[in-house]
Order: structure tokens, then sequence, then C-alpha cells
């Protein structure tokens, strides 16, 4: 919709004569542009650049006081032949291959459940959801304290039913990374489930009537009806899901330290410790790259399947 | 929709950019100065009246924090040329934020960290040696503990000088003791002894197997290296006294580790995975008999009532060497001559007489000067940490190996919770370690 007072052509720049005000859809798009200033000024500062300069640093030998050598690709061979980086790997792999599709279940599960109206809901929901909103670091201390195996409420409890573990949960080579992906799913499930009950309630209600009038049962209504409605949610929470626990590390700092021997380290932690303990800022921003890499391939096969997959009724 | 209604339309269209324009502005402006009003820490070293100010960072969060403060007041008043300010952090985050802060020329003036920390970041270029301060006989160095000036060397140069001096007494605690049938005014002197005192003193009382007191609360990460200092014991050790060779693999040090991981695991004497601060809280809440820790806990144990002696800790066959835990504080390599004179002197003022009385009777630590112990009468504990047979035996964890940090957490703990875990012979693992620590060294 172009005002009468603008004269130039819609096509293209201006000619020789200037233009005295901007048609409606430039200035509308100029003030979008203004609006966003500040947030895209913050992300390029804080988040772009520091990715443009990582990338450079891992290239380089930079141990942050004395000045950078350039190293070529040394970083990322050492990297790919060494054992740490391959069990830090691995670790990430798991801890995703589990905690995604728990997490995304759970969170469905959730959802349906308080969809429906009963007693307590409003005071269901926010309980679930408060962990995604509290520090990540004050729930791994809660945690470590609860599962604490001599002074842990946790321990205490489980101690009735006749589960005593020899050792802390912690500290256990079998049960540390349980606990640190009990963690993680506890913490987002919340998140996810109020993505799924935004979806669930925009599925209109006379598909299930009709389906209930066609004689389909529960499980098949869920099948036909919810899980496809959902596409949209489940691609966007599953993406979202594989990213963040690819990116595993508050709980496992707080909790587990990437212990014991190095069992529950991940490779976010592995970069933490290779970058600021032993100093080695190029090494870490070498291993940080790779995992943006791994990251993004995995977003956009995700993206690609599961586009596939949605449906629209 | 006459000629008037374009007109509206685009002076409230030119009116929405004006507002967005200055909203944008305003805005990016107020975030930008939030951001950038942090992290302007100590730039100015110089106050409007001519003082020169020292920022000054350490980690004495704990009870012992206050009694530094007061020797820094003390210091503060009693000269006008120089103020020292104190910023004080969990060890953690200093450890963190220094080098960043150092390299950015916006670091403290004086850092106090852990003495084997030192050699980390002397090799790295962050320390400014102090050797001169040594030379100067106006400071009075020669006074000092040997053990604390000796513990901040590294590569042949004295990188930092003596904050406090602590070791590693046994705390025991009396009540666990009468009730498991023992003399609490006899705390065990050897390991021998305390092996002995183990079955009595490890009791499960619920029968679900596992035990509800234990003997004692012996932390395997992130603590004081107590399970390291008891490798000293037998002859054995983590690394040479000249810091080249790793020992891990010898036999003294095998005998060693052979025969506290038995304790720990077959005679169940500690709980397997604590931490420091778990093996704090264990003796603490009563559920251990023994822990060997620093003065720092003092404080804490006597808040809790715990009626508790301070022993020398139980010497092994061959040595009855006791851990000691030296924190020195250090100049940075780009401080300016003017910050180093002052801080020189804040160093001699706070290892002179009177600062070392104020420190010992606030903190319970013992003084870095033995030559004032029989001055300082408001806390027992100073007598008792410094006491001459303790200090005799005191040894420093793998001084001036830069290493030293590394080889720690990487290779000797992973390793001591692998055995601890039952993952293999203690030889095998501890045989793989030394493999590891030597390529530590060698790097």
């Amino acid at each position: 919709m172009t005002t009468t007072i603008a004269v130039p052509p819609a096509t293209g720049t201006s000619s020789a004569a200037p233009r005295r005000r901007l048609r409606a859809s430039g200035r509308r798009a100029l003030t979008a542009w203004l609006f966003l200033a500040p947030s895209l000024i913050i992300l390029v500062a804080f988040t772009l650049y520091p990715m443009i300069q990582a990338v450079y640093l891992s290239f380089t030998d930079y141990n942050l006081i004395r000045a950078a050598e350039f190293v070529g690709l040394s970083n990322y061979v050492e990297l790919f032949q060494s054992a740490p980086f391959w069990n830090a790997f691995t670790n990430t792999v798991v801890y995703a291959l589990v905690v995604t599709p728990v997490t995304v279940i759970l969170a469905l599960l959730f959802a349906i459940m308080l969809n429906q109206a009963f007693h307590g809901r409003a005071f269901a929901r926010t309980a679930i959801f408060l962990p995604f909103i509290v520090s990540l670091g004050i729930i791994a201390i809660a945690w470590a304290f609860l599962l604490d195996p001599n002074i842990g409420l946790l321990s205490y409890w489980l101690g009735f039913v006749g589960i005593v573990p020899e050792q802390g949960w912690l500290s256990d080579p079998r049960y540390a990374m349980g606990a640190v992906m009990l963690v993680g799913v506890w913490k987002n499930v919340g998140f996810y489930m109020v993505i799924y009950l935004a979806g669930l309630q925009s599925i209109p209600v006379d598909m299930y009537e009709a389906a209930r009038l066609d004689g389909a049962g529960p499980w098949q209504r869920f099948r036909s009806i919810t899980l496809p409605l959902l596409s949209n949610q489940t691609l966007l929470v599953m993406v979202l899901a594989l990213i963040a626990t690819l990116q595993a590390f508050d709980q496992i700092y707080v909790m587990t330290r990437g212990g014991p021997f190095f069992r529950t380290e991940t490779l976010v932690m592995l970069i933490y410790r290779e970058g600021f303990q032993e100093l080695r800022f190029g090494y870490a921003s070498a291993i940080s790259f790779v995992l943006l890499i791994f990251v993004f391939i995995l977003s956009m096969i995700q993206f690609g399947y599961l586009r596939r997959k949605q449906v629209t009724y | 929709m006459n000629a008037q209604q374009p007109l509206r339309s685009a002076r409230r269209g030119h009116l929405r950019v004006v507002m967005a324009t200055t909203a944008a502005i305003a805005i990016s402006t107020l975030t930008l100065a939030g951001c950038a009003g942090q992290g302007s820490g100590s730039a100015d070293d110089t106050t409007t009246d001519g003082k020169i100010v020292l920022s000054f960072w350490n980690g004495f969060t704990g009870p012992d924090g206050p009694a530094l403060q007061q020797v820094v007041d003390d210091f503060n008043d009693s000269q006008d040329e120089i103020e020292v300010k104190t910023n004080i952090m969990p060890w953690d985050t200093l450890y963190q934020k220094v080098l960043t802060s150092v390299a950015g020329n916006n670091g403290p003036d004086i850092i106090a960290m852990s003495a084997s920390r030192i050699p980390q970041f002397a090799d790295e270029g962050m320390f400014m040696p102090v050797d001169d301060y040594y030379d100067d006989e106006a400071n009075d160095t020669a006074a000092l503990t040997p053990a604390a000036v000796e513990a901040s060397m590294y590569d042949g140069a004295n990188y930092g000088v003596p904050v406090n001096y602590a070791t590693m007494m046994m705390y025991y605690n009396k009540d666990l003791f009468t009730a498991a049938g023992l003399d609490p005014e006899a705390p065990p002197t050897t390991w021998d002894e305390f092996a002995a005192m183990v079955p009595q003193l490890s009791t499960d009382d619920n029968g679900d197997g596992k035990p509800d007191v234990y003997a004692i609360a012996l932390a395997d990460h992130e603590t004081v290296p107590i399970f390291p200092s008891l490798l000293w014991g037998t002859g054995g050790g983590i690394v040479s006294e000249d810091g080249t060779t790793s020992m891990l693999g010898d036999p003294a040090s095998i005998e060693a580790l052979e025969f506290w991981v038995d304790l720990v695991t077959e005679q169940k004497a500690a709980p397997v995975g604590l931490s420091g601060a778990d093996a704090d809280k264990l003796f603490q809440t009563e559920k251990a008999a023994i822990e060997i820790v620093g003065p720092w806990m003092t404080t804490g144990f006597d808040e809790a009532d715990i009626n508790y002696g301070l022993a020398k800790p139980f010497g092994g066959p061959v040595d009855d060497a006791v851990l000691a835990d030296v924190v020195s504080m250090g100049i940075p390599s780009n401080a300016s001559d003017e910050v180093k004179e002052a801080a020189y002197k804040f160093f001699a003022y706070w290892n002179s007489p009177d600062g070392q009385i104020t420190w010992a009777n606030g903190s319970g630590f013992p003084p870095t000067r033995a030559d004032v112990a029989d001055q300082i009468t408001e806390s027992p504990y100073p007598a008792i940490f410094g006491a001459p047979d303790v200090a005799d035996s005191a040894r420093v964890l793998m001084p001036g190996v830069a290493a030293g940090g590394p080889i720690l957490e990487t290779v000797f703990t992973p390793a001591l919770q692998r055995a601890l875990n039952g993952e293999g012979t203690v030889e095998e693992i501890f045989t793989q370690a030394s493999e590891e620590a030597q390529a530590e060294l060698d790097k």
C-alpha cells in the first residue's frame, strides 16, 4: 500500500531526483531495523564477534599472557587423536541420546496430563516449570546435597526402601552419569511442557469429537490427531533439547566436576578444563569449534527429517 | 479518503521513525553503559590525596578474613603514603579471574594464592620475581620459617612472600573415641595403631552394610592433598625432590597406596568419593572420628560444639612428614616500580612481629615467623599448629613444580579414584599414572 506522495517508481533505487520521504514499506523496514538494533548490536558484540575470535584463536596457541602464535591445524590434529576428547565426545553423545528423548516424552506426558482440569493443576504446572527459571548452578548444589550418601535426604529415604549405595551416587562411576542426567531432565522438562501445552490447546476440540464419533479409542486419537498436530512443537522441542543436551555443563561442573575419573566429562566440561584450568585457550577454542560444527550438522539433519514429518489437517 | 489522509499517515509514520530511533539510541546507550561499568576494578593507583592505592586480591572468605582485614587496617593506619584495599573472593573465582585481569591490565597489585599454584602462573609470565625483597636486610626475612619462604620458589627465583603457613593436624573426636572404647587422650601415632583402631571406630549400627560412623574422613578430590601426603610415610611421593622425575610407580609409593586403598575399601575406614568439603561436613556432623585438615576448621568445629582434640598426624613406617600449605602473595609482572616499592612495604608489615601477632591471634594460624610464638596469647591454636615437632616435620607438596597442579588434577586424583573404585590393582593403575605424570613433567 503505497502513499501517493512518494513519486519514484517501484523498481530499484531512485534516479537523479532525490527522494524526499521513504515509502511506507521502506519506513516500516527502517522502523523494524531500529527496533532490532539494540539486540543486534549486543548479539554481534557479545556472540558473533567472540565466535569469530574463537575460530581465529583455534589456529593459535594462545594462553592469555603471551602473544598468540599461529600454529595452523595442529590443535585440530591433536584433539582428534586425544583420548580425553573422544571420551568427552562419547559421554556427550550418550548424555544427549538419553536425556533428549526422555525430556521430550516426559514433557509431552506432563502436558497431556496437565491439559485436563483438576484441582491443583496450576500448582502442578508451576512446580514443573519452576526448575527452568532457577539457575542451574543452584539446582545442582541442591541436588548434590540431596544425593549426599551420608547427610542427604534422598539417600535417607532410599535407605528405608533398602537402597543403600556403598558410596555416594556422584562419586560412583556407575551412577554419576545417571545423576547428572536426572538433573538435566528435571531442569528443562517444564519449559518443553509449556510449549506442548500451548500446542495442545490450539488443537480444535471438534477433531476429537469427530474421532470419538467414528469410534477411535484414546490411543488412536493420540496417535492420529494429537501427535501429528503437535509436529511443529515436536520439531521445536527436539531441536532445542538436542542443542541444550549437547552443551551440558553447569550441573556437571557443580556436581561431579567431570568425575569420577572423567566418567561424566562432556565436551563443554573438557573445553572448560583445557581453557580455564590448563590455560590452553587455543586448544579449547578448537574443541569448541568442532562442537559447534557437530551441533550445526545435527540440527540441520533434525530440521530436514522432522520438517518432512510435519502435518496439518 | 481525501488528500489529508496520506499526509496524516505520512506524519504518523515519520513520528514513528523518530520515536524508534530515539528508543534505539537510548536502549543501546543504557545497555552499553551498564556493561562498560563493570570490570573497571582498580585502574587508578593513586587517590586524590597522593596516596598509592594497592588492590590486594585474596581468598580468605572464611573466619580468617576479619583477621586479615585487621592487619591491613593496621598497616593503612600506620602510615600515610600507601593504602591497601582488599578484594576477597572464593579461591576458585580468584584463580579464574586473576589471569584475565592481569592480562587486561585491569588486575590487582598484590595477588595471594596457594604457593603450589604459583609455579603454573609464574611459568605463564604473570608474576614478577621478588628476590630483591629477600635480599634487602631491612625486610627482616631471615626470621621467616624457611619452608614458608621456599614454597613460592620456581625455576631458581622466588615469586612470593608468605601470607600464611598452615600445617595439617589430626582432629579427633574424643566422644566418638570414648564410645568406641578407646582412650580419648591417646590418638593413634602411627599408621599401624590407626589401622588397629579402625574396626572399633567404623561402626555399622543399623546393619545395612554401610558404616554409620567412619574412622576417618579422608577426601580424594577437591581437597587439601592429604592422600598424596600419605605417600611420604613410606618414603614415596608423586614427584622427586628436584621436580623432574615421577615417583608414582616407585615401590615405596605403591606400598603406601596399597595400604591406604585397602584400609578404605576393605576395612571401610573412610567413605569413598569424598570431596574436601564433604569430609569437613562428615567430621562436623560427628560421623567421622578423625579428620586431617588445617587450622581454618577450628572455628567451625568449635561452633558445632564438638569435643575434639588436636594431635600430630599418625606417622608412616619410614617418615612422619606433615602436610603444610603455604599461601604466598606476589606482584604482577606488569607492575610499575612505584607499585612494587609500595607492595614491599606492605609485605614487610605483614610479616613483622606486630603484623603476625595480630594475624595469628585473629585467625588461629601459626605465625610465619617462629620468634613471636610466645607472644600470641589470644588463641591456643597457633601454638598447637606451629608446635616445634609439627613445624620440624612440615613439608609442602611438590614445591616449585609448574606441572604440579595438572598432575594432581588429571593424573593422581583420577588414578586414586579408579583404585578406590576397584578398576584394577593399585600397582597397574599407578604404574600407568606414573607414565602420565612423567609426560606432564616433560612438557
